[in-house]
Protein backbone atom coordinates (compact mmCIF):
# COMPACT_ATOMS: atom_id res chain seq x y z
CA UNK A 1 0.00 0.00 0.00
CA UNK A 2 1.57 3.35 -1.04
CA UNK A 3 1.37 6.46 1.49
CA UNK A 4 3.41 9.26 0.14
CA UNK A 5 4.80 11.77 2.33
CA UNK A 6 3.11 14.96 0.38
CA UNK A 7 5.59 17.85 1.52
CA UNK A 8 4.90 21.16 1.36
CA UNK A 9 6.34 24.34 0.88
CA UNK A 10 6.79 26.48 4.06
CA UNK A 11 6.04 30.31 3.72
CA UNK A 12 9.96 31.29 4.62
CA UNK A 13 11.23 28.76 2.24
CA UNK A 14 13.13 31.53 0.88
CA UNK A 15 15.35 31.86 3.98
CA UNK A 16 16.55 27.80 4.38
CA UNK A 17 19.27 28.42 1.22
CA UNK A 18 21.52 31.06 0.35
CA UNK A 19 20.41 30.35 -3.13
CA UNK A 20 16.99 31.79 -2.62
CA UNK A 21 17.95 34.75 -0.12
CA UNK A 22 20.34 36.11 -2.62
CA UNK A 23 17.10 35.71 -5.13
CA UNK A 24 14.88 37.41 -2.77
CA UNK A 25 17.47 40.09 -2.06
CA UNK A 26 17.42 40.31 -6.33
CA UNK A 27 13.91 40.44 -6.19
CA UNK A 28 13.54 43.21 -3.50
CA UNK A 29 15.39 45.38 -5.61
CA UNK A 30 12.28 46.35 -6.99
CA UNK A 31 10.78 47.85 -4.23
CA UNK A 32 12.74 51.14 -3.39
CA UNK A 33 13.56 50.85 -7.54
CA UNK A 34 9.57 51.62 -7.59
CA UNK A 35 9.45 54.18 -4.91
CA UNK A 36 12.41 56.16 -6.32
CA UNK A 37 10.45 56.23 -10.20
CA UNK A 38 7.40 57.58 -7.59
CA UNK A 39 9.70 59.86 -6.37
CA UNK A 40 10.86 60.85 -10.33
CA UNK A 41 7.15 60.87 -11.51
CA UNK A 42 6.52 63.48 -8.42
CA UNK A 43 9.18 65.41 -10.03
CA UNK A 44 7.17 65.37 -13.44
CA UNK A 45 3.82 66.53 -11.90
CA UNK A 46 5.63 69.16 -9.73
CA UNK A 47 7.46 70.10 -13.06
CA UNK A 48 4.60 70.26 -15.15
CA UNK A 49 3.00 72.76 -12.19
CA UNK A 50 5.62 75.17 -12.67
CA UNK A 51 8.88 76.58 -11.09
CA UNK A 52 7.89 77.14 -7.84
CA UNK A 53 6.55 73.23 -7.35
CA UNK A 54 9.52 72.69 -9.27
CA UNK A 55 12.04 73.94 -6.80
CA UNK A 56 10.20 72.36 -4.19
CA UNK A 57 10.26 68.89 -5.45
CA UNK A 58 14.07 69.59 -5.54
CA UNK A 59 13.98 70.60 -2.12
CA UNK A 60 12.39 67.34 -1.53
CA UNK A 61 15.45 65.48 -3.14
CA UNK A 62 17.24 67.09 -0.22
CA UNK A 63 15.42 65.91 2.75
CA UNK A 64 16.48 63.19 4.83
CA UNK A 65 13.98 60.49 4.02
CA UNK A 66 14.73 61.72 0.23
CA UNK A 67 18.20 61.15 0.64
CA UNK A 68 17.32 57.72 2.31
CA UNK A 69 15.60 56.51 -0.34
CA UNK A 70 17.95 57.77 -2.86
CA UNK A 71 20.93 56.20 -0.69
CA UNK A 72 18.76 52.83 -0.84
CA UNK A 73 17.68 53.00 -4.33
CA UNK A 74 21.57 53.78 -5.47
CA UNK A 75 22.41 50.16 -3.72
CA UNK A 76 19.23 48.60 -4.96
CA UNK A 77 20.03 50.13 -8.58
CA UNK A 78 23.63 49.13 -8.31
CA UNK A 79 22.68 45.31 -7.27
CA UNK A 80 20.09 45.14 -10.28
CA UNK A 81 22.50 46.04 -12.70
CA UNK A 82 25.25 44.09 -11.74
CA UNK A 83 22.93 41.09 -11.77
CA UNK A 84 20.00 41.76 -14.40
CA UNK A 85 23.50 42.20 -16.79
CA UNK A 86 25.37 38.95 -15.31
CA UNK A 87 22.18 37.26 -16.32
CA UNK A 88 21.72 38.43 -20.05
CA UNK A 89 24.13 35.87 -21.86
CA UNK A 90 22.03 33.08 -20.60
CA UNK A 91 19.15 34.43 -22.14
CA UNK A 92 20.38 36.32 -24.82
CA UNK A 93 22.08 33.90 -27.12
CA UNK A 94 22.49 34.47 -31.09
CA UNK A 95 23.41 31.89 -32.66
CA UNK A 96 22.15 30.96 -36.02
CA UNK A 97 23.79 29.09 -39.05
CA UNK A 98 24.04 33.00 -40.32
CA UNK A 99 25.09 34.77 -37.13
CA UNK A 100 27.07 33.34 -34.04
CA UNK A 101 28.14 35.83 -31.22
CA UNK A 102 30.22 34.92 -28.85
CA UNK A 103 28.21 34.66 -25.10
CA UNK A 104 31.41 36.44 -23.79
CA UNK A 105 31.16 39.16 -25.97
CA UNK A 106 27.03 39.34 -25.31
CA UNK A 107 28.56 39.73 -21.38
CA UNK A 108 31.03 42.40 -22.39
CA UNK A 109 29.18 44.34 -24.87
CA UNK A 110 26.12 45.05 -21.93
CA UNK A 111 29.11 45.25 -19.14
CA UNK A 112 30.39 48.10 -21.39
CA UNK A 113 26.85 49.42 -22.54
CA UNK A 114 25.79 49.54 -18.83
CA UNK A 115 29.33 51.24 -17.56
CA UNK A 116 28.61 53.99 -20.26
CA UNK A 117 25.51 54.66 -19.75
CA UNK A 118 25.31 54.84 -16.16
CA UNK A 119 28.71 57.34 -16.05
CA UNK A 120 27.41 59.31 -19.16
CA UNK A 121 24.62 60.00 -17.35
CA UNK A 122 26.71 61.26 -14.51
CA UNK A 123 29.07 63.25 -16.80
CA UNK A 124 25.61 64.86 -18.51
CA UNK A 125 23.89 65.91 -15.24
CA UNK A 126 27.12 67.56 -14.07
CA UNK A 127 27.66 68.73 -17.38
CA UNK A 128 24.17 70.73 -16.99
CA UNK A 129 24.82 71.58 -13.53
CA UNK A 130 28.17 73.20 -14.06
CA UNK A 131 26.56 77.12 -15.87
CA UNK A 132 23.86 76.94 -13.69
CA UNK A 133 25.48 75.73 -10.32
CA UNK A 134 28.06 77.50 -10.60
CA UNK A 135 29.23 75.01 -8.36
CA UNK B 1 42.33 8.32 8.39
CA UNK B 2 39.75 6.26 10.39
CA UNK B 3 37.95 9.08 11.74
CA UNK B 4 33.89 8.64 11.83
CA UNK B 5 31.51 10.98 10.33
CA UNK B 6 26.96 11.29 11.66
CA UNK B 7 24.59 10.95 9.64
CA UNK B 8 21.36 12.36 10.57
CA UNK B 9 18.87 10.93 7.95
CA UNK B 10 15.17 11.50 7.48
CA UNK B 11 13.12 8.48 8.05
CA UNK B 12 9.81 7.87 6.69
CA UNK B 13 8.29 4.19 6.54
CA UNK B 14 4.37 4.62 5.46
CA UNK B 15 3.32 2.00 7.34
CA UNK B 16 4.33 3.13 10.97
CA UNK B 17 5.58 6.74 10.44
CA UNK B 18 2.33 10.19 10.05
CA UNK B 19 5.41 11.77 9.16
CA UNK B 20 8.94 11.97 8.57
CA UNK B 21 11.53 11.41 11.55
CA UNK B 22 15.46 11.91 11.93
CA UNK B 23 17.16 9.00 13.05
CA UNK B 24 21.23 9.42 13.61
CA UNK B 25 23.64 6.85 12.63
CA UNK B 26 27.64 7.24 12.94
CA UNK B 27 29.42 5.73 10.09
CA UNK B 28 33.24 5.57 9.00
CA UNK B 29 34.29 8.37 7.74
CA UNK B 30 37.24 8.22 4.70
CA UNK B 31 38.50 10.43 1.85
CA UNK B 32 37.21 8.30 -0.68
CA UNK B 33 34.34 7.75 0.80
CA UNK B 34 30.70 9.37 -0.78
CA UNK B 35 28.06 10.10 0.42
CA UNK B 36 26.32 6.92 -0.94
CA UNK B 37 28.61 4.45 0.22
CA UNK B 38 27.85 5.97 3.71
CA UNK B 39 24.13 4.86 3.08
CA UNK B 40 24.85 1.90 1.97
CA UNK B 41 27.35 1.00 4.79
CA UNK B 42 24.27 1.84 6.91
CA UNK B 43 22.12 -0.37 5.23
CA UNK B 44 24.46 -3.36 4.95
CA UNK B 45 26.17 -3.06 8.54
CA UNK B 46 23.72 -0.90 10.80
CA UNK B 47 19.99 -0.91 9.71
CA UNK B 48 18.45 -2.92 6.77
CA UNK B 49 15.32 -0.79 6.76
CA UNK B 50 16.80 1.81 5.41
CA UNK B 51 15.94 2.53 1.96
CA UNK B 52 17.57 4.91 -0.85
CA UNK B 53 17.71 4.49 -4.13
CA UNK B 54 20.73 3.75 -6.31
CA UNK B 55 22.65 1.94 -9.47
CA UNK B 56 25.49 3.27 -11.01
CA UNK B 57 27.79 4.98 -8.52
CA UNK B 58 28.87 7.28 -11.23
CA UNK B 59 26.55 10.47 -12.10
CA UNK B 60 25.01 9.13 -14.90
CA UNK B 61 22.15 6.50 -14.10
CA UNK B 62 20.24 10.07 -12.31
CA UNK B 63 18.62 7.94 -9.26
CA UNK B 64 20.82 8.80 -6.05
CA UNK B 65 19.47 12.27 -5.51
CA UNK B 66 18.89 13.39 -1.91
CA UNK B 67 19.57 16.78 -0.16
CA UNK B 68 22.48 16.92 1.61
CA UNK B 69 22.56 19.96 4.26
CA UNK B 70 19.72 21.27 2.65
CA UNK B 71 21.47 21.03 -1.53
CA UNK B 72 20.02 18.73 -3.86
CA UNK B 73 23.27 16.27 -4.89
CA UNK B 74 23.86 13.24 -6.33
CA UNK B 75 24.63 11.17 -3.27
CA UNK B 76 27.51 8.92 -5.69
CA UNK B 77 29.19 12.17 -6.42
CA UNK B 78 29.51 14.04 -2.94
CA UNK B 79 31.93 13.20 -0.51
CA UNK B 80 32.22 12.58 2.66
CA UNK B 81 35.54 14.68 3.31
CA UNK B 82 33.79 17.77 2.05
CA UNK B 83 31.60 17.56 5.29
CA UNK B 84 34.10 17.02 8.08
CA UNK B 85 34.45 20.74 8.90
CA UNK B 86 30.31 20.46 9.32
CA UNK B 87 30.20 17.24 11.65
CA UNK B 88 26.95 16.06 10.76
CA UNK B 89 25.27 15.55 7.48
CA UNK B 90 21.48 15.96 7.22
CA UNK B 91 20.09 13.52 4.76
CA UNK B 92 16.76 13.87 3.39
CA UNK B 93 14.57 13.10 0.37
CA UNK B 94 14.83 15.61 -2.09
CA UNK B 95 12.27 18.44 -1.43
CA UNK B 96 9.55 19.42 -3.47
CA UNK B 97 8.43 15.51 -4.35
CA UNK B 98 6.04 13.14 -2.59
CA UNK B 99 8.22 11.21 0.10
CA UNK B 100 7.15 7.24 -1.04
CA UNK B 101 9.94 5.96 2.24
CA UNK B 102 12.93 7.11 3.75
CA UNK B 103 15.17 8.25 0.80
CA UNK B 104 13.18 7.67 -2.09
CA UNK B 105 11.42 10.37 -3.98
CA UNK B 106 8.71 9.86 -6.54
CA UNK B 107 10.14 11.18 -9.53
CA UNK B 108 6.78 9.98 -11.41
CA UNK B 109 5.49 13.86 -11.85
CA UNK B 110 8.83 14.69 -13.29
CA UNK B 111 8.26 12.35 -15.96
CA UNK B 112 5.13 12.74 -16.62
CA UNK B 113 6.26 16.79 -17.20
CA UNK B 114 9.03 15.22 -19.36
CA UNK B 115 7.09 13.17 -21.64
CA UNK B 116 4.40 15.73 -22.03
CA UNK B 117 7.12 18.38 -24.15
CA UNK B 118 7.78 15.11 -26.50
CA UNK B 119 11.49 14.79 -26.28
CA UNK B 120 12.24 13.08 -29.07
CA UNK B 121 13.17 13.56 -32.76
CA UNK B 122 9.60 14.86 -34.72
CA UNK B 123 9.86 14.35 -38.51
CA UNK B 124 7.24 14.75 -41.16
CA UNK B 125 8.96 12.64 -43.30
CA UNK B 126 11.14 9.96 -42.67
CA UNK B 127 14.79 10.38 -44.99
CA UNK B 128 15.50 6.81 -46.72
CA UNK B 129 16.84 4.23 -44.67
CA UNK B 130 20.21 4.47 -46.44
CA UNK B 131 21.02 7.96 -45.13
CA UNK B 132 21.46 9.89 -41.87
CA UNK B 133 19.84 13.50 -40.83
CA UNK B 134 23.48 14.97 -41.51
CA UNK B 135 24.09 17.70 -38.68
CA UNK B 136 27.50 20.33 -38.65
CA UNK B 137 28.99 20.08 -35.61
CA UNK B 138 28.49 23.46 -35.13
CA UNK B 139 24.70 22.69 -34.66
CA UNK B 140 24.81 19.92 -33.03
CA UNK B 141 27.13 21.97 -30.19
CA UNK B 142 23.95 24.28 -30.07
CA UNK B 143 21.79 21.92 -28.10
CA UNK B 144 24.65 19.76 -26.69
CA UNK B 145 24.86 20.91 -23.23
CA UNK B 146 21.35 20.45 -23.28
CA UNK B 147 21.08 17.31 -24.07
CA UNK B 148 22.96 15.63 -21.26
CA UNK B 149 20.21 15.96 -18.67
CA UNK B 150 20.22 12.81 -16.89
CA UNK B 151 16.63 12.86 -15.47
CA UNK B 152 17.79 12.79 -11.74
CA UNK B 153 15.40 15.95 -10.25
CA UNK B 154 18.01 17.17 -8.55
CA UNK B 155 16.71 20.55 -10.41
CA UNK B 156 13.06 19.88 -9.07
CA UNK B 157 14.14 19.83 -5.50
CA UNK B 158 15.93 23.08 -6.10
CA UNK B 159 13.25 25.07 -8.10
CA UNK B 160 11.30 26.78 -5.72
CA UNK B 161 8.46 27.59 -8.40
CA UNK B 162 7.94 23.84 -8.80
CA UNK B 163 7.47 23.59 -4.88
CA UNK B 164 4.71 26.35 -5.21
CA UNK B 165 3.03 24.69 -8.05
CA UNK B 166 3.39 21.22 -9.17
CA UNK B 167 2.04 21.57 -12.30
CA UNK B 168 4.88 23.55 -13.00
CA UNK B 169 6.74 22.03 -16.36
CA UNK B 170 9.90 22.86 -14.45
CA UNK B 171 13.36 22.95 -15.77
CA UNK B 172 14.41 19.05 -17.14
CA UNK B 173 11.26 19.22 -19.00
CA UNK B 174 11.89 22.59 -20.44
CA UNK B 175 15.03 22.18 -20.89
CA UNK B 176 14.51 19.19 -22.75
CA UNK B 177 11.78 20.87 -25.05
CA UNK B 178 14.11 23.43 -25.83
CA UNK B 179 17.06 20.72 -26.30
CA UNK B 180 14.72 19.25 -29.23
CA UNK B 181 13.59 22.92 -30.26
CA UNK B 182 17.15 23.55 -31.22
CA UNK B 183 17.94 20.70 -32.81
CA UNK B 184 18.78 20.92 -36.63
CA UNK B 185 17.07 18.08 -37.21
CA UNK B 186 13.87 18.25 -35.23
CA UNK B 187 10.70 19.80 -36.90
CA UNK B 188 8.55 19.17 -34.11
CA UNK B 189 8.55 23.14 -32.64
CA UNK B 190 5.25 23.72 -33.10
CA UNK B 191 4.09 21.19 -31.08
CA UNK B 192 6.23 21.79 -28.20
CA UNK B 193 5.19 25.09 -28.03
CA UNK B 194 2.07 24.99 -26.56
CA UNK B 195 3.65 23.37 -23.74
CA UNK B 196 6.05 26.10 -23.49
CA UNK B 197 3.88 29.14 -24.22
CA UNK B 198 1.41 27.87 -20.91
CA UNK B 199 1.70 29.56 -17.61
CA UNK B 200 2.90 26.30 -16.39
CA UNK B 201 5.40 26.47 -18.88
CA UNK B 202 7.98 28.71 -19.01
CA UNK B 203 5.87 31.52 -17.52
CA UNK B 204 6.39 29.92 -14.19
CA UNK B 205 10.12 30.48 -14.13
CA UNK B 206 11.10 33.67 -12.33
CA UNK B 207 14.87 33.09 -13.16
CA UNK B 208 15.64 31.72 -9.10
CA UNK B 209 18.84 30.17 -11.22
CA UNK B 210 19.45 27.51 -8.54
CA UNK B 211 18.57 24.43 -10.84
CA UNK B 212 21.67 25.52 -12.65
CA UNK B 213 23.63 25.93 -9.51
CA UNK B 214 22.77 22.06 -8.46
CA UNK B 215 22.70 20.63 -11.82
CA UNK B 216 25.67 17.72 -11.59
CA UNK B 217 26.02 17.45 -15.35
CA UNK B 218 26.47 21.37 -15.99
CA UNK B 219 22.94 21.72 -17.89
CA UNK B 220 22.15 24.88 -17.28
CA UNK B 221 18.34 24.27 -16.97
CA UNK B 222 18.13 28.21 -15.95
CA UNK B 223 19.11 29.16 -19.33
CA UNK B 224 17.44 26.55 -21.37
CA UNK B 225 13.59 28.10 -19.63
CA UNK B 226 14.97 31.44 -20.24
CA UNK B 227 15.83 31.54 -24.17
CA UNK B 228 12.17 29.48 -24.24
CA UNK B 229 11.02 32.67 -22.85
CA UNK B 230 12.38 34.40 -25.73
CA UNK B 231 11.13 32.03 -28.30
CA UNK B 232 7.43 32.20 -26.20
CA UNK B 233 7.96 36.02 -26.76
CA UNK B 234 8.60 35.52 -30.33
CA UNK B 235 5.94 33.05 -30.46
CA UNK B 236 3.25 35.55 -28.60
CA UNK B 237 4.05 38.47 -31.20
CA UNK B 238 3.56 36.22 -34.44
CA UNK B 239 0.13 34.77 -32.85
CA UNK B 240 -1.05 38.30 -32.44
CA UNK B 241 -0.36 39.23 -35.90
CA UNK B 242 -1.92 36.36 -37.13
CA UNK B 243 -4.87 37.01 -35.45
CA UNK B 244 -4.84 40.40 -36.54
CA UNK B 245 -5.01 39.63 -39.84
CA UNK B 246 -7.95 37.49 -39.57
CA UNK B 247 -6.30 34.02 -38.89
CA UNK B 248 -6.90 31.70 -36.40
CA UNK B 249 -5.25 30.94 -33.32
CA UNK B 250 -1.87 28.96 -33.73
CA UNK C 1 -2.58 24.35 -22.84
CA UNK C 2 -4.20 27.64 -22.60
CA UNK C 3 -1.34 30.37 -23.93
CA UNK C 4 -0.21 33.04 -21.34
CA UNK C 5 -0.14 36.46 -21.94
CA UNK C 6 3.05 36.51 -19.69
CA UNK C 7 5.22 37.41 -23.03
CA UNK C 8 3.65 40.83 -22.45
CA UNK C 9 4.16 42.01 -18.77
CA UNK C 10 7.63 40.25 -19.69
CA UNK C 11 8.71 42.10 -22.44
CA UNK C 12 7.90 44.90 -20.59
CA UNK C 13 9.60 43.54 -17.51
CA UNK C 14 12.92 42.94 -19.88
CA UNK C 15 12.76 46.46 -21.29
CA UNK C 16 12.43 47.74 -17.77
CA UNK C 17 15.36 45.65 -16.43
CA UNK C 18 17.74 46.74 -19.06
CA UNK C 19 17.13 50.39 -19.13
CA UNK C 20 17.38 50.40 -15.21
CA UNK C 21 20.95 48.23 -15.61
CA UNK C 22 21.97 50.73 -18.22
CA UNK C 23 20.50 54.21 -16.50
CA UNK C 24 19.38 53.43 -13.02
CA UNK C 25 22.37 54.13 -10.89
CA UNK C 26 23.54 56.94 -12.99
CA UNK C 27 20.04 58.38 -12.86
CA UNK C 28 19.73 58.11 -8.95
CA UNK C 29 23.02 59.68 -8.69
CA UNK C 30 22.49 62.56 -10.98
CA UNK C 31 19.28 63.60 -8.66
CA UNK C 32 21.48 62.93 -5.55
CA UNK C 33 24.08 65.61 -7.70
CA UNK C 34 20.84 67.83 -8.60
CA UNK C 35 19.97 67.87 -4.41
CA UNK C 36 23.38 68.52 -3.61
CA UNK C 37 24.96 70.88 -6.59
CA UNK C 38 21.12 73.11 -7.85
CA UNK C 39 21.75 76.74 -6.80
CA UNK C 40 19.91 77.63 -9.12
CA UNK C 41 16.38 76.00 -9.75
CA UNK C 42 14.94 78.54 -12.27
CA UNK C 43 17.75 77.96 -14.93
CA UNK C 44 17.66 74.52 -14.09
CA UNK C 45 14.26 74.87 -15.11
CA UNK C 46 14.40 76.66 -17.86
CA UNK C 47 16.98 74.45 -19.01
CA UNK C 48 15.00 71.15 -18.67
CA UNK C 49 11.79 73.23 -20.30
CA UNK C 50 13.43 74.26 -23.27
CA UNK C 51 14.58 70.73 -23.65
CA UNK C 52 11.67 68.94 -23.06
CA UNK C 53 10.09 70.80 -25.78
CA UNK C 54 11.40 67.79 -28.10
CA UNK C 55 9.03 65.47 -28.53
CA UNK C 56 11.51 63.19 -28.44
CA UNK C 57 12.97 63.71 -25.13
CA UNK C 58 9.39 63.89 -23.75
CA UNK C 59 9.24 59.87 -25.28
CA UNK C 60 12.38 59.44 -23.49
CA UNK C 61 11.19 60.64 -20.28
CA UNK C 62 8.56 58.45 -20.37
CA UNK C 63 9.83 55.67 -21.08
CA UNK C 64 12.53 56.00 -18.35
CA UNK C 65 8.90 56.14 -16.04
CA UNK C 66 6.58 54.05 -17.32
CA UNK C 67 9.34 50.74 -18.06
CA UNK C 68 10.85 50.66 -14.37
CA UNK C 69 7.04 50.94 -13.54
CA UNK C 70 6.40 47.78 -15.42
CA UNK C 71 9.90 46.24 -14.29
CA UNK C 72 9.12 46.86 -10.76
CA UNK C 73 5.23 46.09 -10.43
CA UNK C 74 6.18 42.40 -12.25
CA UNK C 75 9.18 41.72 -9.81
CA UNK C 76 6.82 42.75 -7.08
CA UNK C 77 3.80 40.95 -8.55
CA UNK C 78 5.33 37.89 -8.25
CA UNK C 79 7.32 38.15 -5.12
CA UNK C 80 4.05 38.51 -3.34
CA UNK C 81 3.13 34.83 -4.89
CA UNK C 82 6.72 33.83 -4.39
CA UNK C 83 6.03 35.02 -0.43
CA UNK C 84 2.53 32.98 -0.88
CA UNK C 85 0.30 36.42 -0.29
CA UNK C 86 -2.40 34.92 -2.73
CA UNK C 87 -5.45 37.16 -3.75
CA UNK C 88 -7.70 36.87 -6.91
CA UNK C 89 -5.43 36.98 -9.97
CA UNK C 90 -7.36 40.02 -11.67
CA UNK C 91 -7.40 42.07 -8.23
CA UNK C 92 -3.47 41.65 -7.81
CA UNK C 93 -3.00 42.00 -11.84
CA UNK C 94 -5.06 44.86 -11.96
CA UNK C 95 -3.01 46.84 -8.49
CA UNK C 96 0.34 46.11 -10.21
CA UNK C 97 0.21 46.25 -13.88
CA UNK C 98 -2.88 48.53 -13.86
CA UNK C 99 -1.65 50.64 -11.69
CA UNK C 100 1.14 50.83 -13.26
CA UNK C 101 -0.09 51.52 -16.89
CA UNK C 102 -2.80 54.19 -15.02
CA UNK C 103 0.50 56.04 -13.44
CA UNK C 104 2.57 55.41 -17.04
CA UNK C 105 -1.08 56.88 -19.11
CA UNK C 106 -0.74 60.42 -16.30
CA UNK C 107 2.81 60.71 -16.58
CA UNK C 108 2.07 60.64 -20.62
CA UNK C 109 -0.71 63.57 -20.08
CA UNK C 110 1.68 65.66 -17.90
CA UNK C 111 4.43 65.06 -20.21
CA UNK C 112 2.82 66.26 -23.29
CA UNK C 113 0.31 69.28 -21.83
CA UNK C 114 3.35 70.76 -20.75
Amino acid sequence: MRKPWQPQQPRNWWLRNPAYRRYMLREATALPLLLYTLLLLAGIVQFSRGEAAFATWLSWLQTPAGLLLQGIALAAALLHAVTWVALVPKILVIDSDRLRIDPRHVLRAHQLGALAGNLGLIVATLWLLWPTGGA
Amino acid sequence: MSDTIELAVTRYRPEQDTQPWEQRYTVPCSDDMSVLDALNYIKDALDPSLSHRWSCRMAICGSCGVMVNGEPKLSCKTFLRDYREAGVLEVRALDNLPVERDLVADISGVVEHIEAVKPWLIRHSEPPVDTAHSQTPAQMARYHAFSQCINCALCYAACPQFGRNPAFLGPAALTLAQRYNLDSRDEGSSERMPWLNAEEGVWSCTFVGYCSEVCPKDVDPASAINRGKVASDINYGVNLFRLLRGKGDA
Amino acid sequence: MRRSHEPISWSLFGAGGMLLAFIGPGLIVSTLLLAWLVQDPQALYATLHSGLQHPLVRLATLAVIALPLYHTAHRLYHGLHDLHITGPTWLLGGVFYGGATALSALCAFWLFTL
